[in-house]
């Protein structure tokens, strides 16, 4: 049975996911702020997910 | 496939008929007897046909564009003939040549690589040639029975330490179909910097989802000792993540 906090990584992860195609997307389309915002979101929740899904692990 | 599977498997049964019967067998043999330039020479001649070809016989490809990407083609056979004289020197020598002379005719060339006139299926049927002709290069090459060092043990089958943790493989299949579909995103955008950018960002944004989804992965086999060392940490990222969404909600209601 997968744990709360595990589900949370993952979404945040999905999320994260999600992020960088709206920046990628945005550079594309030359609106470079709106890119780095989604890029920095994207960062952000990527980081996140790692650290919950780490949460006490022995490495 | 099961055809090679079991003209690959069963050449170690001590009753089946000798390896060099089977094809498939007399195949990997056969490759395996070439080294690894001379194997690592047919994805560069796929990746040469896809990507520096085309732009040296382009419209407005000079002489030297022209030469440069001979020059290339020159250098990778040569590095498969000369291989068996002298070796990973000739490898070295190989790879460079086939690369700097590719560089040097996409230099000649800047216009053939503009991204109105390259489409999407060579775009990626060219970057998929140079990453297999890197991971031809730089993975060891395939051995044969009968160039391969006898190992202490060969004769008996190695015993696994353990067994892999099953869960894993979704997680890892995810990243890689998210990180693979960033690369179809911004094949249309004028001008090659931009180009450039994006596709830059892809593989950096690809690299580093995968890179989380193996950690992630890894991660729930190793819980247990630490428990709640790392929550500051997870928490001052969805802090910064919080405040992040707000500002650019506020942002997208005032403007």
């Amino acid at each position: 049975m997968i744990q709360l906090p595990d589900a949370l990584a993952i979404s945040f992860a999905v999320g994260a996911a999600a992020a960088f195609v709206l920046g990628e997307l945005a550079f594309a389309d030359t609106a470079d702020l709106r890119a780095i915002y989604w890029l920095a979101v994207g960062t952000v929740s990527l980081r996140a997910a790692v650290q919950l899904g780490r949460r006490g692990a022995k490495t | 496939m099961k055809s090679f599977l079991r003209s690959t498997s069963s050449a170690t049964d001590p009753g089946s008929p000798p390896a060099s019967a089977r094809p498939a067998r007399r195949l990997y043999e056969r490759v395996s007897d070439l080294g690894s330039a001379a194997q690592a020479s047919v994805p560069g001649a796929y990746a040469w046909a896809a990507t520096v070809a085309p732009a040296a016989w382009s419209r407005g490809g000079g002489t030297l564009a022209k030469a440069t990407a001979v020059l290339a083609l020159v250098a990778l056979a040569g590095g498969w003939a000369a291989e068996r004289r002298w070796g990973e020197r000739a490898r070295i020598a190989s790879l460079w040549g086939f690369v700097l002379a590719s560089a040097t005719t996409w230099s000649a060339v800047p216009a053939a690589l503009a991204p109105l006139r390259i489409d999407a299926p060579r775009g990626l049927a060219g970057m998929l040639g140079w990453a297999l002709f890197a991971l031809a290069l730089a993975a060891p090459s395939l051995q044969g029975k009968g160039t391969a060092a006898p190992a202490a043990g060969d004769a008996e089958p190695l015993v696994a330490r353990r067994r892999l943790a099953r869960g894993d493989a979704p997680y890892l299949a995810a990243a890689a179909l998210v990180a693979a579909s960033l690369q179809t995103i911004g094949w249309r955008v004028a001008g090659a910097e931009r180009a450039l950018l994006v596709r830059f960002v892809a593989l950096a944004a690809g690299l580093a989802l995968i890179d989380a989804a193996a950690t992630l992965a890894l991660a729930r086999h190793a819980r247990g000792v630490r428990r709640g060392v790392r929550l500051r940490g997870w928490m001052a990222a969805v802090v910064v993540l919080a405040m992040l969404l707000l500002s650019g909600l506020l942002f997208a209601l005032r403007g």
